[in-house]
């Protein structure tokens, strides 16, 4: 049987969930004799094949211009797209900017922080992602089937999302592997 | 009461007249969910999550507000009442700003429980983002409005559990906060921090300073216990985690303050500055040394001996009932000696008298002699609810800096209380609350009232009522005396008393703390706090109440009872 295609990237992250990926442990060599993982931030190649791919996991908030083209090419790329973690599920601790105007957060990050002298400026290469206004939730962005809370979500819970999707099931959380922190 | 026969999800319910649906269905072990709804607060219907199907109504209706009729069908569970408390939640995350990953409430917050019930998994619509404050200015809690549902539950027990009416709602619809006074910070309120605002919140909004993130629900536990700190012996529930006091609750359950806790009894115990006094010290060329027990109650043994009858032992009335009795059974019967407690009570405050739970039957109130605003604090709620709530009225008998002043509708001073007796005789239910400054006035309210009024005493102290029990009252004599054996638990210690006690030959305190009476004492013994005590208390109504040890006493920190079996033991007395 053909093995199921899953790609997976990061946009506004501290790759939290991507360690409680991680932390299915030995369980992710069983995972990979039914599963191709074609890409992932912190493998070799990092977009999804253009043919697409079955499973499109993101975890994050959509923060910036880069990070929503990411989120718009995976959910043209993938039948079913995962969000997971509370960023890219509730927009989680990156919304924290959503308070104050862009420049000013920007201002606090390059120029006013403690440990930056007189040199510090604001980077405005072209090559850059521009911050948004707001700090979104993945689902504000483009249409997400699954979403799975958690900060992070836990190893077991990754698990059971990923198992339910192999089982040909949109999985249902309760109990444990529903959290929101 | 009258029955209504009505029908919850099929099932027949006898229900009381003048019950709501909610109360009908939680007597009859049918849960419905609820946010503004609480056990001790009059209920409002602000959530909306209590909605329920009824037949022929309208639309769907909030069970805590509506009351049964004979014959109504209600239905609890049915599609259109589980979508409705789904819209409800997603309506209540997408107006604040609700983060569960860095809230120090998070697992024991009502607001996250509903939604892992109903298994909300991810927000429907869009998020405003309002920019909102966090007030941090009052000293023992912190206002987060970003958390707030606008329940109102801090409003309502300001209002009607304690009658101070300092918090309220300012503007309307989305723009409603909660606000303190006229929109001033809680600290530069009218906020008395009796925290009752705190243990009502369901969500992490109003947050406990000194116990946020020491514990997960799962490694906190709750011991049922009662206040030390004044003679009214609140109801408290002391958490606790890995064997640290980190909060102090009132007991909803418990008699006579119903869940309310004051100031002194909620937060003041939990920011003690004293030093704690962890072995038993000797003084040796003018300075306290540190020695094993043995050695320090041979030392005492022997100086008593030394001493021939010229002893007086004192205890602080924060000791239990129990370590009283022994106390006095050591001095008294088995010494021979002088024994006294080191607070004086007024002959007429002598005998317990009165029910504080009935004081909110009252129409009248007058309070002679004390001021509720700084003793017997929760004694003063119940009078300020009436006051501002039922429209019963106040005559305060007292100086003019009484902080009740301004709820009363007469203000006597002390030695005018005839004045009062008019309009005692004319009230329906009128109480007389008196406190050790009420000397003459309570003769003369008594002639004309007994048989008419409630009296209620309010004894000063802690556990007075158990050393009067005892047989204890104040110091026969300190003068004369050769030798003190002081039991001064965890008691304030005046300068005074240090000072009175100069030129006597021997001193021997039990202490739980360095204070101006270990600095003059021979010899200091360790001893537990009224947390890491067992043991009862009578409060001022003569009500024996139960004191938990919730906590370890350090190792090596002993209870009077143990210290005073040992002293014996030495003394060849039989206890």
């Amino acid at each position: 049987m053909a093995k199921v295609k899953v790609a997976t990237d990061w946009l506004d992250v501290c790759s939290g969930c991507h360690m409680s990926l991680l932390d299915v442990d030995d369980r992710l060599v069983e995972l990979l004799k039914s599963v191709e993982i074609t890409s992932s931030p912190i493998t070799d190649l990092k977009h999804p094949p253009e043919e697409g791919v079955d499973v499109g996991i993101l975890s994050g908030a959509v923060g910036n211009t880069h990070q929503q083209a990411v989120a718009k090419e995976m959910r043209e790329r993938c039948k079913i797209l995962v969000a997971i973690g509370d960023c890219a599920v509730f927009g989680g601790i990156c919304t924290m900017r959503n308070f104050f105007d862009t420049e000013e957060v920007l201002r606090r990050a390059y120029v006013e922080t403690e440990s930056t002298d007189e040199q510090g400026a604001i980077p405005r290469s072209p090559e850059l992602g521009k911050l948004l206004d707001r700090v979104k939730a993945v689902n504000e962005v483009v249409k997400v089937d699954v979403h799975l809370p958690g900060c992070p979500p836990p190893a077991d819970s990754i698990w059971f999302v990923l198992t339910e999707l192999l089982a040909g099931r949109i999985p249902v959380l309760v109990g444990d592997n529903l959290t929101y922190e | 009461m009258a029955r209504v026969n009505i029908t919850i999800n099929g099932q027949k319910i006898a229900a009381q007249a003048g019950q709501t649906v909610l109360e009908a269905s939680e007597e009859a072990g049918i849960d419905i969910p609820t946010l503004c709804d609480h056990p001790a607060l009059q209920p409002i219907g602000a959530c909306r999550m209590c909605l329920v199907e009824i037949a022929r109504q309208r639309g769907l209706q909030p069970a805590c507000t509506f009351k049964v009729v004979e014959g109504m069908e209600v239905r609890t569970e049915s599609t259109a009442v589980v979508e409705a408390r789904k819209f409800v939640l997603q309506l209540l995350f997408s107006e604040r700003n609700h983060f569960c990953m860095y809230c120090q409430m998070s697992g024991d917050c009502e607001l996250q429980d509903l939604a892992y019930r109903y298994r909300l998994d991810h927000w429907i619509y869009d998020r405003a983002f309002p920019k909102l404050e966090v007030d941090s200015s009052h000293q023992h809690f912190v206002m987060d409005h970003n958390r707030c549902i606008l329940c109102r539950r801090c409003v309502r027990a300001c209002a009607e559990a304690v009658g101070n009416h300092t918090l309220g709602v300012r503007e309307r619809g989305a723009n409603s906060m909660i606000c303190a006074d006229l929109n001033a910070p809680l600290g530069e309120s009218s906020c008395i921090s009796c925290g009752t605002c705190l243990q009502v919140c369901p969500t992490g909004a109003l947050m406990d300073r000194k116990s946020a993130y020491l514990g997960l629900p799962d490694e906190v536990e709750g011991v049922k216990s009662t206040c030390t700190f004044c003679s009214v012996g609140c109801g408290v529930e002391l958490v606790t985690c890995y064997n640290h006091l980190i909060r102090i609750e009132g007991d909803w359950d418990a008699t006579p303050n119903g869940g309310l806790l004051c100031v002194m009894g909620r937060f003041e115990p939990l920011d003690e500055q004293r030093t704690r006094v962890l072995r038993p010290m000797v003084r040796r060329d003018g300075a306290l040394e540190e020695v094993d027990w043995e050695e320090a109650q041979q030392f005492v043994a022997d100086k008593i001996r030394g001493l021939q009858g010229g002893l007086t032992g004192l205890a602080s009335p924060r000791l239990t009932n129990e370590a009283l009795s022994l106390f006095v059974q050591l001095f008294r019967q088995g010494l021979d000696a002088d024994a006294g407690s080191l607070i004086e009570v007024p002959k007429f405050l002598g005998q317990p008298e009165g029910d504080l739970t009935l004081l909110d039957q009252a129409d009248l109130f007058v309070v002679v002699g004390t001021d509720l605003t700084v003793d017997h604090q929760v004694a003063g709620f119940l009078v300020k609810r009436a006051v501002t709530n039922r429209g019963a009225r106040l005559i305060l008998v007292d100086e003019e800096t009484n902080g009740l002043a301004s709820y009363a509708s007469y203000h006597l001073k002390l030695g005018e209380s005839a004045r009062a007796i008019a309009l005692c005789t004319a009230a329906s239910a009128p109480a007389v609350i008196y406190g050790t400054g009420a000397g003459t006035d309570l003769d003369q309210l008594r002639k004309a009232l007994a048989g008419k009024a409630h009296f209620v005493g309010l004894v000063p102290g802690a556990n007075s009522r158990g050393a009067l029990a005892a047989g204890l009252n104040g110091a026969a004599r300190l003068e004369e005396v050769r030798g003190f054996y002081i039991l001064a638990a965890d008691d304030q210690v005046s300068e005074d008393l240090g000072e009175r006690l100069k030129g006597v030959e021997f001193i021997a305190v039990h202490s739980s703390y360095l204070t101006p009476l270990t600095e003059r004492a021979d010899v200091v013994l360790p001893t537990a706090i009224w947390s890491e005590k067992a043991g009862h208390f009578t409060n001022t109504e003569g009500r024996v109440l139960e004191l938990a040890r919730a906590v370890d006493p350090p190792p090596g920190v002993k209870d009077d009872e143990d210290i005073l079996k040992a002293l014996a033991t030495k003394l060849d007395v039989t206890l």
